[in-house]
């Protein structure tokens, strides 16, 4: 029993070869399948990631009276980053602001002396500041005002924005997420299994004569199926992996093209889960379309 | 060894047998014989499990088929060699593969399986094609190899449907003996075939002469002969319609 097992199975291996054409083109199609399944889903896991990653974040920007002592903005900006939850801080002083507004005019560097002659000594741009903080409050909107008025009554300051729209979107990413990213997954899920196993049960029609013949010689039905379940399971496996293969070299290829502003976004990879999945499902319903194939008896006619 | 009682079968409205009946005991050998279209190969598929059994009963190697569940399909064909009409033999598949192939389904060990496909195939002349894909084979050399895969496994009943429909007179004859030899072992033979050359190379065989799906003749007492109905006109020859002339020759 053991050893007609084993036979079966080196046999399944060996019979791929008998139908070259047919394995090639299920192969492809498992692996292109495979490879667009794990395209969405590198999209999706980036923005999950996008969404999640910011959790509370918030930036607040905070401008100062035009002409303001900048010693004394100075040393505001110095203390900013001994507040709770500060995770950074960009700041301009005005004749910074001018330059920058120069460059972007201009679309070269030049000192504001130059471009702004008449501006000299009385710039009338702000010192600004974007400090960001990423608040693990129970409260979030009483941190929220807590904060905006500690930085509205500093000294010198004239208008603080609050511009939480990232942490918004993330928060209704989180609340909504669960309820996208399972059915997601799961359609997902059952797309690939019915796409693959159907190739591999239209694979197998090209048997479907031997295993009339093998039916009509007295075969069980487990022995019918033992060299199609590997011949199943291998083209899935194989088209899973090689579909990783290719994802990963795409993956290489493009995961820093998304790093501008303003998206700043860094294209992630499969976690270890979902790469295993990748594999797993297509050999598993590799294997469920062999088994099926032998469910009905062909040999038995009408 | 194989008792049918009362079999018919249809396939929609046409009943291409009729209330067949008759008994074979273990070594008989029955010459199954009628035209073309009698019904001769669907009575042996009923017989091997190919088709189920719709009305009457029938039991094959003690195995009755009008009860016969699907999962005792394969226990009922390990027990019964068939030569099937088309020969059902795998192209891709060398001579010695396809001649193994039952013997491996019943697990024997490989060194008996190499043993007795050798014989067989040489039996049969095929010992010079045993690597020989199937698909590169003549007509009767594929016959040849259907009929050795029925022999290999040396089975209790030998059902053949036409085994000899493509070969020569002399090369038929020379395996009618072989079948003989295998009834001698004490295998019960059943034979389709419309060659009355063939059936007098086995004068002690039984026959039974099958027309429009019926039993019509026999020659012994184990079958039940149905007489053909009086109004029924016998079809003789084919004729073609005449041909039309009206708009002239084309
Ligand atoms: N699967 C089928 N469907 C419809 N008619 C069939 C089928 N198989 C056989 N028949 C018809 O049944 C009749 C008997 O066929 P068959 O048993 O093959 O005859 P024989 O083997 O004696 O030449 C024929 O008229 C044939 O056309
Ligand atoms: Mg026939």
């Amino acid at each position: 029993m053991m050893r007609t097992m084993m036979r079966l199975v080196r046999q399944g291996f060996a019979d791929m070869g008998l139908y070259p054409w047919v394995q090639v083109c299920t192969l492809a199609a498992v692996t292109l399948m495979v490879f667009l399944s794990g395209l969405f889903l590198i999209t999706l896991v980036t923005l999950n990631h996008e969404l999640g990653a910011v959790k509370g974040e918030t930036a607040f920007q905070v401008y100062w009276r035009a002409g303001s002592e900048m010693a004394l903005v100075e040393e505001q900006w110095g203390r900013l980053k001994n507040l709770p939850w500060f995770t950074g801080l960009k700041t301009f002083t005005p004749q910074q602001a001018l330059e920058e507004l120069g460059t972007r005019l201009h679309g070269k560097k030049a000192s504001s002396e130059k471009l702004f002659p008449f501006l000299t000594g009385k710039n009338p741009l702000p010192a600004t500041a974007l400090v960001s903080f990423a608040p693990n409050e129970e409260d979030t909107e009483r941190w929220l005002k807590e904060t905006g008025e500690y930085l509205q009554n500093l000294p010198g300051v004239e208008r603080v924005l609050a511009t939480p729209l990232r942490d918004e979107l993330g928060q209704a990413w989180r609340k909504a997420g669960r309820y996208v990213m399972w059915p997601t997954l799961a359609f997902l899920g059952l797309l690939l299994g019915l796409v693959v196993g159907n190739t591999v049960r239209l694979s197998l029609f090209a048997r479907a004569h031997e295993i009339e013949i093998l039916q009509l010689v007295g075969a069980p039905n487990w022995y019918v199926r033992l060299p199609l379940l590997v011949n199943g399971a291998t083209v899935g496996l194989l088209g899973g992996c090689l579909a990783l293969v290719l994802l990963r070299f795409t993956f290489l290829q493009v995961h820093s093209l998304l790093q501008f502003p303003p998206l700043f976004m860094e294209i992630r990879f499969l976690p270890l889960e979902l790469c295993l999945a990748l594999v797993a499902l297509p050999t598993l319903t590799g294997m469920a379309a062999s088994y099926l194939a032998v469910r009905g008896d062909p040999s038995r006619t009408m | 060894m194989i008792h049918v009682r009362h079999l018919s079968h249809t396939f929609g409205s046409y009943w291409a047998l009729k209330d067949c009946t008759f008994s074979l005991e273990k070594g008989d050998f029955l010459f199954l014989s009628g035209p073309s279209g009698a019904g001769k190969s669907t009575l042996l598929r009923l017989l091997y499990g190919a088709l189920p059994v719709q009305r009457g009963e029938a039991s094959v190697a003690d195995m009755p088929l009008h009860t016969l569940k699907h999962r005792q399909l394969p226990a009922l064909r390990r027990k019964v060699g068939v030569v099937f009409q088309d020969f059902k033999i795998l192209p891709i598949r060398t001579v010695n593969e396809n001649i193994a192939l039952p013997l491996e389904v019943r697990g024997l060990a490989p060194q008996q399986v190499v043993r007795r496909v050798r014989a067989v195939a040489r039996a049969l002349g095929l010992e010079n094609h045993l690597e020989t894909p199937c698909g590169a084979l003549s007509g009767g050399e594929q016959q040849r190899v259907a009929i050795a895969r029925a022999f290999v496994m040396n089975p209790q009943v030998l059902l053949a449907d036409e085994p000899t429909g493509n070969l020569d007179t002399h090369l038929s004859f020379r395996l009618m003996e072989l079948f003989k030899q295998f009834q001698a072992y004490g295998a019960t033979v059943i034979f389709a075939t419309h060659s009355k050359e063939l059936m007098k190379r086995h004068p002690q065989a039984k026959i039974l002469w099958l027309e429009d799906g019926a039993v019509r003749d026999a020659n012994w007492p184990g079958a039940r002969i149905l007489k053909a109905p009086r109004h029924r006109e016998r079809e003789h020859g084919i004729t073609l319609p005449p041909p039309d002339t009206e708009g002239g020759r084309l």
